[in-house]
């Protein structure tokens, strides 16, 4: 399964400022794994310790929200990703 | 009815064809409650203003410091020290004296919430932190007022319309926080968002066009791209799942 992941602006720096990233993965969970895989320094900007989405960290698949399935939810070949973060200025 | 000088002062307005008379006049009756008078707010109270609604409140706690004056445009070198809704009432009235502006210099706090709204048919979201926002959202949902959401971080920002028991809230848009933080921002950034804010409450009161119901607008101004999101209301929302038909007719 071939997965489009945009990278918020944010985040760029940890994926050599590339804004989408190429991940292989039968759900969103294993999508972002693979995007970790390929960069390591993006892991604890999306994840916390036991592994779980932070609570600012919005996925989006298809420009749908993933919840609540969030990482269990089902990808197919084709599908476009965006990692989003809470943003709260005024 | 509306006046000559009201006629006159709306003309390009009253000429869009969705607009006209009929259009200005329901601006002319309708009290929009601002919370925040910085980067959001800024663009919004001006827009609004000119447009002639009603009757404006500006709530905030802060005072104009230095480091606002590369975005809050509402508020000027002079100002530094005063208080930002007395700083922003000065200015607006400039802009239109016929708007009646109210300024209001108080934390909004679950204890006020209900008696700072009480009485206005709009509530724009300017704020700088989640709960807050999150406050407010929970009143315009149990108040049942139209509540229209913008955020802005760097070259970033977001805008969503939320119409209690239609569409999804902030709630089902959002559930986590932030730290409160010295967020990045550059001015261009909340006035593209504050206009769009505006935008959407104008487009409300007179009843035409699209909103940004259950649309989170995401404006990258560094790509210089619009991307919209669909949100679906969230049966499970801790804020609006108890909103169910006839709730509102209690």
């Amino acid at each position: 399964m071939s997965i489009e992941v945009s990278i918020h602006q944010s985040l760029r720096h940890l994926t050599n400022g590339q804004a989408t990233v190429t991940v292989n993965g039968n759900t969103v969970g294993q999508c972002l794994n693979d995007l970790v895989n390929q960069f390591p320094g993006i892991k604890s900007k999306i994840f916390d310790k036991n592994g779980k989405l932070l609570n600012y960290v919005d996925i989006y698949v298809n420009l749908e929200s993933s919840y609540p399935e969030e990482l269990a939810m089902l990808v197919k070949d084709g599908d476009k990703l965006h990692i989003t973060l809470i943003i709260a200025g005024g | 009815m509306l006046t000559i000088n009201e006629l006159e002062r709306y003309d390009r307005q009253i000429m869009i064809a969705n607009i006209g008379e009929e259009g200005q006049e329901k601006l002319k009756k309708t009290n929009v409650f601002i919370a925040g008078t910085g980067g959001l707010g800024s663009p919004v109270a001006i827009y609004l203003t000119a447009a002639g609604v009603g009757k404006i409140r500006v709530v905030d706690n802060d005072r104009v410091d230095l480091t606002n004056l590369n975005r809050q445009v509402l508020h000027w070198d002079k100002d530094i020290g005063k208080k930002k809704v007395s700083s922003a009432k000065e200015k607006l009235k400039k802009i239109n004296h016929e708007v009646d502006i109210e300024a209001i210099e108080e934390t909004i706090t679950e204890t006020n919430i209900f008696q700072l709204i009480a009485d206005f048919d709009l509530i724009v979201d300017a704020m700088d932190n989640m709960p807050t926002r999150y406050l407010l959202n929970k009143a315009a949902i149990e108040k049942n007022i139209p509540f229209f959401h913008g955020a802005v971080h760097g070259f970033e920002g977001r805008a969503i319309t939320i119409i209690p028991g239609k569409t999804a809230c902030l709630k089902c848009v959002y559930r986590g926080d932030i730290p409160k933080e010295k967020f990045p921002v550059i001015g261009v950034t909340p006035a593209v968002i504050g206009s769009i804010q505006a935008t959407e409450v104008i487009k409300y009161i007179v009843g035409i066009g699209e909103l940004l119901k259950n649309r989170l607008l995401i404006y990258d101004g560094l790509d210089m791209k619009f991307t919209e999101f669909t949100i679906k209301k969230d049966p499970q929302c801790e804020h609006c799942g108890h909103v169910k038909k006839g709730y509102y007719k209690r």
